[in-house]
């Protein structure tokens, strides 16, 4: 039912109203404010690889429907499609997919998969700024239709879904004056610069007691210190660049058979319940205790039996033709060993410890 | 003598308490099998942890596994017995033979629900051919022409899915492991599964219960375990491709 073009034509769409709304709303506020902000500057958006939401208590995955490998596999996925849904509003600096949350991203989106399968979609999703001030965190929620599938690639079912959320944090940035961006973009610069030299930068920002960020001053320009704190994150953006193209490799790769698992998990559920419906208005069961009515009691659960049973095969088949990606994701970046999140957490101390090489100081704990 | 002919009396008081009691108890028990069949199995244990590993590949024994007709004979000779007690205790004369099981067409111990009973225990346990693989905390026990039997066991947690077609149950008991199916129409299912003394044979009990038969129906299937031929390739199943074969060696 989605594709690309369509999602293009609803931006294009979205593009008019916003020109109209900014005619007519914000030309009047931003010369009132009067401080030459001019532009909203594009605030980065940092999306962390989503919690699958799977179940510490192994033995409840089976009665709650979730698939372990297959939840983690969604959990690199859905960051992925998000990230194309902000891009493309064009709202949005540089959106990148961050293998573990960094703190210092201007601003930071969390998501936790409440529930997924091919029917209903649930993502918990928390957005939070530099500073400190939560832009989003609540439940959406979508759900399929017949007719969304087969998948037509590029696209996805649960589009709506996406662009709901790229929606509502336009709207939270849209009621934010330019000048609120660019202090949140320098607070975010000041929090990655107090990480690596909390002696020299713990003094630019204080914390209120709610636990948020607030800039006391800035370096000045061309401050040689800064160059490096600039030069060093932008070394971390770089490996997060070539992570980000792993993510969108596997995506592109997983993306039929994902849809496919989607597919055929809505069929499969399309079936139970039509299924249920049937067996309850069957007319003659046969004479209680025949062997026509015991073996119809037998079948019925059989036929529901044999249904569960080819959902937990498909699952099988898409974690042998998944899972060989996800892994080969996982360990794509050489020189570096395991995970991807560890191996991004050896990288960032790599990227300290060139700092204190190069400036001498003592980096944070 | 006095004694001898009180002795007498107390005898035949006696001797009819008796048989009243039985009586008693005979109704007292059929009712309970027929109101409550899945109570009388084995009593599942609730710390649930994995005593045997079943995997491998098993194919039914025929020789050493239950006739199916000779079950029906013994529990239809086991019925008329038990009429004929039932008959003989309330003082009423009715005819030997066969004939009282199938003579009735309808209610509780007929003959179509004998029948019925007998043949849906034959068709539930007709597989030839059974996978099992076996984990820490799973096991599938994979039926030719039949739904899977699947069991989870966590440590001190009994596996139980209760679906609008019926409820499962399965857990360890002892050496043995038990699937219990309670399905409509009063069908209840149970099968135990116990592994020979050498690895070599399974034993797979299968006991069938209905509301409208009072005694149990059971079939023994003995399987042998088989090592299945290299077939020089290797298949696994996608969701893309379908079952893709490779020739590469296990």
């Amino acid at each position: 039912m989605y594709d690309r073009i369509a999602l293009i034509e609803c931006h294009v769409r979205r593009g008019t109203i916003a020109i109209v709304f900014a005619i007519m709303c914000c030309a009047a506020p931003l010369m009132a404010a009067g401080n030459g902000s001019g532009e909203k500057s594009p605030v980065d958006v940092g999306l962390v690889v989503f919690d699958p939401g799977i179940p510490v208590d192994q033995s409840s995955h089976s009665r709650l429907g979730i698939f372990p490998e297959i939840r983690k596999a969604e959990a690199q996925y859905m960051p992925v499609i998000l990230r194309q849904v902000l891009i493309e509003s064009g709202d949005w600096g540089v959106v990148r997919v961050l293998p573990e949350v960094l703190d210092s991203s201007e601003l930071l989106v969390t998501g936790t998969i409440v529930h997924s399968d091919g029917l209903r979609l649930q993502l918990r999703i928390s957005a939070r700024d530099a500073s400190g001030v939560q832009w989003l965190n609540q439940i959406y929620s979508g759900s399929t239709r017949s007719t969304d599938y087969p998948v037509s690639v590029p696209g996805d079912p649960y589009l709506e879904l996406y662009q709901q959320i790229a929606d509502d944090l336009a709207a939270v940035r849209q009621q934010k004056s330019a000048k609120q961006l660019a202090t949140i973009r320098d607070i975010a610069l000041m929090r990655y610069a107090m990480q690596l030299a909390p002696a020299v930068f713990a003094t630019y920002l204080t914390r209120t007691p709610d636990g948020q960020y607030a800039l006391q001053r800035f370096p000045a320009e061309g401050d040689p210190m800064l160059a490096r704190v600039i030069r060093i994150r932008n070394q971390e953006y770089l490996f997060i660049d070539t992570v980000d193209e792993q993510y969108e490799r596997l995506s592109e790769e997983m993306a039929p058979t994902y849809n496919l698992w989607r597919q055929y998990g809505a069929e499969q559920a399309i079936y139970q319940s039509e299924y249920q419906q049937r067996v309850a208005s069957r007319g003659t069961q046969g004479r209680r205790g025949s062997f026509t009515a015991l073996e119809r009691s037998y079948n019925t659960y059989k036929w529901s039996k044999i249904h569960e049973q080819d959902l937990v095969e498909l699952a099988l088949g898409f974690n042998n033709e998944v899972a060989p990606t996800v892994m080969d994701v996982s360990g794509a970046v050489v020189e570096l060993s395991g995970t991807l999140d560890s191996q991004y957490s050896e990288w960032r101390d790599i990227l300290q410890r060139i700092f204190t090489l190069e400036t001498g100081l003592v980096p944070a704990s | 003598m006095p004694w001898v002919t009180l002795s007498v009396d107390m005898f035949r008081s006696l001797q009819r308490l008796i048989i009243a009691v039985t009586f008693v108890v005979m109704v007292a028990l059929l009712a309970g099998c027929a109101s409550a069949p899945v109570e009388k199995g084995p009593r599942l244990q609730r710390e649930n942890v994995q005593a045997v590993n079943f995997s491998g590949s098993w194919e039914m024994d025929y020789s050493l596994s239950d006739s199916t007709q000779d079950k029906l004979d013994v529990m239809a000779r086991d019925l008329n017995r038990q009429a004929q007690r039932r008959a003989q205790s309330e003082g009423r004369r009715r005819p030997a033979g066969a004939d009282m099981v199938m003579r009735n067409s309808a209610g509780p111990n007929s003959s179509s629900s004998v029948l019925g009973l007998a043949r849906i225990a034959d068709l539930i346990t007709q597989s030839p051919l059974l996978e099992i693989n076996q984990g820490r905390y799973k096991i599938s026990v994979e039926r030719e022409e039949d739904f899977s039997l699947t069991c989870e066991f966590y440590p001190g947690e009994m596996h139980k899915v209760e679906t609008p077609f019926g409820t499962e149950i399965c857990g360890w008991n002892g050496h043995q492991l038990v699937f219990e199916l309670r399905l409509p129409e009063g069908l209840s299912i149970q099968h135990i599964i116990t592994m020979g003394a050498a690895g070599q044979k399974l034993l797979i009990a299968t006991t069938v219960l209905s509301s409208q038969v009072s005694f149990p129906f059971t079939l023994n299937r003995v399987y042998n375990r088989f090592e299945p031929g290299e077939n020089g390739f290797q298949c696994q199943e996608t969701l893309t491709r379908g079952r893709v074969c490779t020739t590469e060696s296990r």
